[in-house]
Order: structure tokens, then C-alpha cells, then sequence
């Protein structure tokens, strides 16, 4: 009997003492903090942060190698509890959610072939790219909703996925899983400066508005009776809706599919003006979603299409906007030049008031040159000048006894210093000046400023030195005089201190595709512009440290440069600040909807320049990509009257007011709704057939 | 070649999982994904290998002389979970990578029957060093190829039409059988 006790007493002792001390012996020295942040996390295991699971996410932000809010899945509560485990402030990120563009099933998509496979989307994909025609439908297996380890996910009966955005914690692993690529993460932030790609449904009208706005959906709105709804979707790209809707050329109507039967357009832009006067009759406006404070401070110089635009967008991703105005409105063409009677000055009010009060200061009455200047916004503090005087002519802009020759220190139109127009104006006095653009006209202007006593010219143009005036190509004689021609080059930026320009930056095209841009940087203190006004320029200031020491916050000493806020693909041509307008890019401003794009696509530029990235190019751009899947044809589509709007009549034995009386009136609800039903809600290839 | 006909037999003729009915909790539990049941397949060689080789050592020179044959199942169990223990602590601190690919699965093993039931065999069969872990090792291989094929298998399931009352471990009790069933082949081998 003793045997055994023994036995199993020294079995159970010698197991204990050998543990004992190789928990001394192999103890492994680690930080209790992470175990502790390891509890706050939710424990999923998703690989949301990219981490392998919460543990290895848990080590990596004790380490600080990832932020206190890297894990999606816990949001900002986490986010709080880690940060107050490591006793570091906490930047919470902006929500995200997962989201598709497919509306159109596999039952109502027209198919390549019947898949009855394995039920798997990566599987169904393997033969011919799915069974839809359309290459970038849901294909409907539900892979995402397999991959969805929070519930957040289902399908529908038309087998589309369908998101709950209450329970999607934009962890990803739908988007992993998606062979189609069709689902993405995106948040207000993201949508703001979203432009439409060749990856996602967009619908012919959709493509052809100019602002983007999701046509299809907000006229489904309308005709499910929401049209707040329909405001909320149009002001996500368009933030004058009563405006567009009035003066609109409406490029969208011609792009309409129905015109493919005979049948007239649907009245999108009618439907849109319904919606909106339906808020201006209810006299609140329908704010949008507004990010928190960023901290920033931005400026905006002119109140006009493209300012209120800017203004706008700026408000809503928190760079607190000042409008500066020099005329006492706000409004610009709209208000000065655009009859009213087909936009009435109650209506322009209402649409700008809502604009001011997504967070919008207005400083009316403020004249460039006279009541501030560039630099001094720069010198209170600002982050960002945008200078967006665009539609009118910029030199109309300059009021006499401002004193000021110029919008931007140094820079001036090449129609204010020619000589051959008997410009009564004194030689353009610059000791280095570099002339862009106008090539005919350049060398006549850089002789001039030489007998105006400059030391050096550079002429800066984009065409090549084969296809500019052959008096330019005598390089090696002009160089002799003083002039230097610069072929394939484009200014990429301005640089200056306080009230005076000081350099520029040039980008020269290499003859060889693919080869980088060679970047130079040139002295010059007048800039002569041959555009025929100033474009968008957005002017940020330098900040330098003053001392050797490292911790020591750099300050504004009066230096500033302009940035890049756009930057097209390689081959597209147009970029360089003074680049010529082109359609659908910044610097046209033919119509309302044009400057609209504008004024988004530069805080676009302003946004990633505070964000601290490089300006990325947007790559298969809807505008740009040729051969987008289209139909030609349409069937199965019965024609259905376009309902239209009345023109009043004036009241028998009254004179109307004409001048402040709108000419045609809105839709009423029922023809709005007769006339929402018109629409085909078409996507990339499909369309409602069953009317 | 008698040694390699006892490695034969026990990886496929005797198969620990499919033809002994040994450590089925692992093998429905960790299947549905194959990395989980490649790691664990490799945790159950590295356990099996060295827990069979000390368990035969207190075996031969404890228990038998001593005449406390009748301890062996107890005695086991204490020296396999003290191992796993001792190992799991050992390798954190020396073998970090090898902690990280195996770590979360030797917990699990612990208690495990296939473990305890080959080191039992071992006593069972009197074989000698060598042959004894041949038999571990090639056991340990056979569990890990019948988890490996059968995670396979499970992994297809994720994308296949099954009857709601069969879904999950259901239907991967049917294919364990179906799988046993066709293991039954290679007796005709022996």
C-alpha cells in the first residue's frame, strides 16, 4: 500500500517542482498592458486592424506600431478604454460601412449562362468571370454574408446583399471575400471626395451630370413618396439644389434612356427642383452629415457658384470656412447676372442661407487688395486660401484704387502688358519674369520686360518645341538675348513670401513616356499669365521652424506656396496650374453644375493636402474611360407622357411682376410622382423593364 | 521491414482516428478550416512523439518493477498534462515562432485520448524503445492525415447545398463514417 502513495505522491510533488521552476526558469518578461488592452478588445478575431487576431493586435498597440483606434470592430468605445489603458489621447476614427453599387439581382440581370455550381462566389467566378453579363454585378452566392462574422449581412430575395449598418463594423472581411470587387468601405469623409470609377454601377444619367449626383436613387425617393430622402441624396454632390434646379442645362436628360424608345427624357431636373422646393416650403433645410472640427481654418476668396460650393464642402469635413465677398451679397453670377426670373432672389437666399448654416462664415463687402490680401489671411492664421473668382472675368475683380496690380502677388494677365495694345500701363517691372502660355504673343511680352529693364525671361509652355512658333525654336539666340524657352514644362506651383512672389516650380514632361517629370525651380518675381483669368489657385502657408531645437513648433514667417489640387493620370495632359480648361476638370466654369465640380474637386485637393498625402490620381475615372458597357437599345419599355411643369398666367386685369416672378412653376406631388415612376432606375446595363 | 509495416499499419491498416475511434473531439473541432488542422496535426505529432517516449520510461522503470501496473492510466494522465505544461513553457521562452505556430493548440492535446490511448498501447503491445516510437510517431501521422483530409473535405462543405438538419457537425459526423468506412479498405492490405 505504501508503494503507490509514495509513487504517486512523488509524481504528483516532482510534476509540481519541475513546472515551478520552469514557470521561474522560462518566465517571459511581458508588458501586463497588454493583456489588459487584449480584454478591451472585442476578442473577434476578425483581422480587421490586420493583425493576426486580437492578441497580436493587443502587442501591437502596446508597441506602438498601431493606434489606440486600429480595432474597427470595437469602435470609438475601445478606442477610449485603450487609450485610458495606456494613458494616451484617443483620435476617434470616422465610421465606416461596408457598401455595394449592384442593385439589379441575378433574376433581373440579364445572364451569360444558369450557374447551378457550387455555391460559392470565388467558385462561380472561375467560369467566364459569372454568370452575369455585367461585369461588375453581385453575383448572389452570398459569399460576403459567409465572411461576415458580425451578423451585419444578409441576402434578399433578389439575392443582393443587404447591409445592416447598425451591426457592420466595416471590418473588411465582405470586401476580402467579394471576388467581384464590387463591395467597398466608405464613409462621409470618402463619399465627399469620391469621384465615379469604371468599378462601380453607375447609371447613364448619373455619369453625365457633371456633380455626379446619384440621379436613380433620389427620383426613387421621390417616388416612394420621401422627398426629403431625395434632397438628402442629391446634397451629398450638389449643394444648390434649388438653383440646379432651376438653371441647370441638365446634360443628364440627354444621356436619359429613354430616349432610346420614343418617348421623351424623364424630367430629372424638374424632379430634383420638386424636391427641393418641397424643403424650401417646409422653410428648414436638410443639413447633411457635417464631420467634427479639424482644427483648420480656411479661407475663401469669392462667394460665388464655386466658392459657396468650396465653403460648403470645406464646412462639412470640418475646416472651418470664412467666404470672402467683395460685392455686398453673396451669389456672384447667380445673383448678378442670372435673370430673376428664372432664379428669384428668394430662392438664391434660401439655398445660401443653408449653406451658411452648415457652418459657413460669410465676410460680404471685402475686397481683395483693398480689405485683405493673401497674405495677410495667411498672417491671421489661416491653413488654406482658396482663390475661386472664377466666373467672372478675373480682371473685372480688380476695382480701381485698390492699389494693387494684381490678385496674386506677381502674378498678372498677359493682356495687361501687351505691348502692341497701347497699354497706357508702365513695362511690367520684374527683374525675373517668367511667362506661361500664349505662345504667339510671348516673345513680344519677354522683349518688352528685357527693355523694362528684366535681367532674365522663361517663356513656359506645354506643347512641344516642335509645335511652337518658329521664332521660339532659335533657342540658342534667344538664350543670347536673355530668354529661356521652356517646351513640355508646366508650372506646378508658385512660391512667395509675404506680399511678393518669389519662385516657381516647373515640371518638365520627358520626351520618353513613362520617364519621371524632371522638376526645376525658377526665380522670378512677375509672372505673366496668358489665361484670360486667374484659376483656382489654393495658396497655404509655409511654416519653418525658428530655432535649432527639435521639439520646437514651426511658425508662419511669411512664406507661402501654392498646392497641387488635382493631379491627372500620366497622359491626360492639363496639369500644371495654368493649364487650359478642359471639360469636367477644375477651371470651367460654362455652367452652374461645372463650378460645382469645381469647388468640390478643390477641397478634394485641400482636404488630402491637410490629411498629409500626396494629391492621388483617380484612377478609371467614369469621364475618362472609354468603352464603358452601355446598351444601345431598350426593350420591354412602354412610353409614358412626360408630365410638365405650368407656366403661370398672370391673373386677368393684373400686370404681373415679371422681373422677380419665376417663369415656370415646379412640379406639384402627384405629377412629381407620375413623373418618378417614368424612370427606367437604370444601372450600368440594366434597367426596369416591367413598368 | 517489419519496423516499416508497423509504421504502415499504424498510420493507415490501424489508423488512431478512423479505425480506433480515438480523439474524435479534436478532429470534428478544429476541421473546418485546413490551417487550423495542419497546426494541429503537427502539435498532435510533436506531443505524441515525446509524451509516448517518457510515459514508456516511468512505464519500464517505475511502475513494472515496482508491480503498480494498475496506476499506469493515472500516472499517465499527471506525467502527459505535466509535459504539455512544461513543453508550452519551454518553448514560449526558447522557441518563440515555433510558441506562435503551435502555442494555442497544446493546451488542447492535453487531455487528449489519442495521447494517453497510444501511450497505453505502447505498455499494451511490450514494445521495445525503437518500435515504440515508430508506432508514436506513425500513429501521431496517421491522426494528422486523417484531420488534414478531413478538414478538406469540410472546407468544400462551406460551399455545398446541405439539408438544414445535416448542416455542421451533422453531416461531418456522416463523412467521419463514410471515411472510416473506406479506411476498412486497407485491412484487406494487412
Amino acid at each position: 500500500m505504501t508503494i503507490p502513495l509514495i509513487f504517486m505522491g512523488a509524481l504528483g510533488a516532482g510534476a509540481a517542482l519541475l513546472l515551478g521552476i520552469a514557470s521561474r526558469v522560462f518566465y517571459v518578461k511581458e508588458d501586463p498592458r497588454i493583456s489588459e488592452v487584449e480584454a478591451a478588445l472585442p476578442g473577434a478575431n476578425c483581422g480587421g486592424c490586420g493583425y493576426a487576431g486580437c492578441r497580436a493586435c493587443a502587442e501591437a498597440i502596446v508597441s506602438g506600431k498601431a493606434p489606440c483606434n486600429v480595432c474597427v470592430a470595437g469602435g470609438a468605445e475601445t478606442a477610449i478604454e485603450v487609450g485610458a489603458i495606456l494613458g494616451i489621447p484617443v483620435e476617434i476614427k470616422e465610421p465606416e460601412l461596408a457598401w455595394t453599387s449592384c442593385t439589379y439581382g441575378v433574376g433581373e440581370a440579364d445572364p451569360i449562362y444558369t450557374y447551378s455550381g457550387a455555391q460559392d462566389c470565388q467558385a462561380a467566378v472561375a467560369l467566364f468571370g459569372g454568370s452575369k453579363l455585367c461585369p461588375i454585378g453581385c453575383i448572389g452566392l452570398g459569399s460576403c454574408v459567409k465572411a461576415c462574422q458580425f451578423d451585419a449581412l444578409s441576402m434578399d430575395e433578389d439575392r443582393l446583399p443587404v447591409f445592416n449598418p447598425k451591426k457592420c463594423i466595416a471590418c473588411g472581411a465582405c470586401v476580402e471575400a467579394c471576388p467581384k470587387n464590387i463591395i467597398a468601405l466608405t464613409s462621409a469623409t470618402k463619399r465627399i471626395q469620391a469621384e465615379y470609377t469604371t468599378d462601380e454601377c453607375t447609371a447613364p444619367c448619373q455619369r453625365a451630370c457633371p456633380t455626379g449626383i446619384d440621379i436613380p436613387s433620389y427620383i426613387n425617393a421621390i417616388r416612394v413618396g420621401q422627398p426629403e430622402g431625395a434632397l438628402r441624396i442629391i446634397k451629398e454632390k450638389c449643394p444648390l439644389p434649388l438653383v440646379c434646379g432651376r438653371i441647370c442645362p441638365a446634360p443628364c436628360e440627354i444621356e436619359c434612356r429613354r430616349n432610346l424608345t420614343p418617348d421623351d427624357p424623364v424630367a430629372i431636373n424638374d424632379l430634383k427642383r420638386f424636391a427641393a422646393d418641397y424643403e424650401m416650403q417646409t422653410g428648414r433645410h436638410v443639413n447633411p452629415y457635417k464631420a467634427p472640427d479639424s482644427g483648420r481654418r480656411t479661407a475663401v476668396i469669392g462667394g460665388g457658384t464655386e466658392g459657396l460650393t468650396a465653403a460648403y464642402y470645406l464646412a462639412r469635413l470640418g475646416h472651418a470656412p470664412t467666404l470672402y465677398e467683395a460685392k455686398p451679397e453673396l451669389g456672384g453670377v447667380l445673383r448678378y447676372v442670372i435673370s430673376p426670373s428664372r432664379l428669384p432672389d428668394g430662392v438664391l437666399d434660401h439655398e445660401i442661407k443653408g449653406i451658411l448654416e452648415m457652418g459657413v462664415t460669410a465676410r460680404t463687402g471685402q475686397v481683395l487688395g483693398r480689405d485683405f490680401t493673401v497674405h495677410s489671411l495667411l498672417a491671421d492664421g489661416y491653413d488654406a486660401v482658396l482663390l475661386a473668382t472664377g466666373g467672372f472675368d478675373s480682371r473685372k475683380v480688380l476695382r480701381p484704387g485698390t492699389g494693387k496690380e494684381t490678385l496674386i502677388p506677381g502674378v498678372r494677365l498677359m493682356i495687361d502688358v501687351l505691348p502692341a495694345l497701347g497699354n497706357d500701363a508702365p513695362a511690367p517691372a520684374g527683374r525675373r519674369v517668367t511667362i506661361v502660355g500664349g505662345v504667339r504673343r510671348a516673345l513680344d511680352v519677354a522683349r518688352a520686360c528685357l527693355a523694362g529693364g528684366a535681367e532674365q525671361v522663361t517663356i513656359v509652355t506645354g506643347h512641344p518645341l516642335g509645335r511652337i512658333p518658329t521664332e521660339l525654336r532659335e533657342t540658342d539666340e534667344l538664350e543670347r538675348e536673355g530668354i529661356r524657352v521652356r517646351p513640355r514644362t508646366v508650372i506646378s506651383a508658385l512660391w512667395g513670401a509675404e506680399e511678393r512672389l518669389t519662385s516657381v516650380s516647373l515640371e518638365e514632361a520627358s520626351e520618353t513616356p513613362g520617364v519621371a517629370l524632371a522638376v526645376s525651380l525658377v526665380d522670378t518675381d512677375l509672372l505673366i499669365v496668358a489665361a484670360g483669368r486667374i484659376p483656382e489657385l489654393v495658396i497655404v502657408p509655409v511654416r519653418e521652424a525658428l530655432g535649432t531645437e527639435e521639439d520646437e513648433e514651426p511658425v508662419f514667417r511669411g512664406k507661402w506656396r501654392t498646392i497641387e489640387i488635382i493631379r491627372t493620370l500620366p497622359g491626360h495632359g492639363g496639369e500644371g496650374v495654368f493649364s487650359s480648361p478642359e471639360p469636367g476638370r477644375i477651371s470651367d466654369a460654362s455652367a452652374v453644375v461645372q463650378a460645382i465640380l469645381s469647388g468640390r474637386r478643390v477641397v478634394r485637393g485641400i482636404h488630402q493636402h491637410f490629411s498629409g498625402g500626396i494629391i492621388a490620381p483617380i484612377r478609371q475615372l467614369v469621364v475618362e474611360a472609354d468603352g464603358i458597357l452601355d446598351v444601345s437599345e431598350i426593350e420591354g419599355v412602354s412610353a409614358l407622357p412626360r408630365q410638365r411643369p405650368a407656366v403661370p398666367a398672370p391673373e386677368p386685369g393684373t400686370e404681373a411682376d415679371w422681373t422677380n416672378t419665376e417663369e415656370i412653376a415646379g412640379l406639384d406631388p402627384t405629377s412629381a410622382g407620375k413623373e418618378a415612376e417614368r424612370c427606367l432606375q437604370c444601372g450600368l446595363i440594366c434597367y426596369r423593364q416591367a413598368m | 521491414m517489419e519496423l516499416i509495416l508497423l509504421a504502415i499499419s499504424a498510420i493507415l491498416v490501424k489508423n488512431i482516428l478512423l479505425a480506433q475511434y480515438l480523439g474524435h473531439c479534436p478532429f470534428q473541432g478544429v476541421s473546418k478550416r485546413m490551417e487550423t488542422a495542419v497546426g494541429m496535426g503537427m502539435a498532435v505529432i510533436f506531443t505524441m512523439t515525446v509524451a509516448s517516449a517518457i510515459t514508456w520510461i516511468v512505464s519500464r522503470s517505475v511502475l513494472v518493477p515496482y508491480g503498480i501496473e494498475y496506476l499506469q492510466t493515472i500516472a499517465f494522465i499527471l506525467v502527459i498534462a505535466a509535459l504539455v505544461q512544461f513543453v508550452e513553457i519551454f518553448m514560449k521562452k526558447t522557441l518563440p515562432a515555433l510558441y506562435q505556430a503551435l502555442g494555442i493548440f497544446l493546451p488542447l492535446i492535453t487531455t487528449n485520448c489519442a495521447i494517453l490511448g497510444v501511450a497505453l498501447l505502447n505498455v499494451r503491445n511490450d514494445y521495445g524503445f525503437v518500435k515504440m516510437v515508430i508506432f508514436s510517431v506513425s500513429s501521431a501521422i496517421g491522426f494528422a492525415l486523417a484531420l488534414v483530409l478531413f478538414a478538406g473535405l469540410r472546407e468544400r462543405f462551406r460551399t455545398t447545398r446541405i439539408p438544414q438538419p445535416l448542416q455542421d457537425t451533422a453531416i461531418g459526423l456522416i463523412t467521419a463514417g463514410l471515411m472510416s468506412l473506406a479506411f476498412l479498405g486497407f485491412l484487406g492490405m494487412a
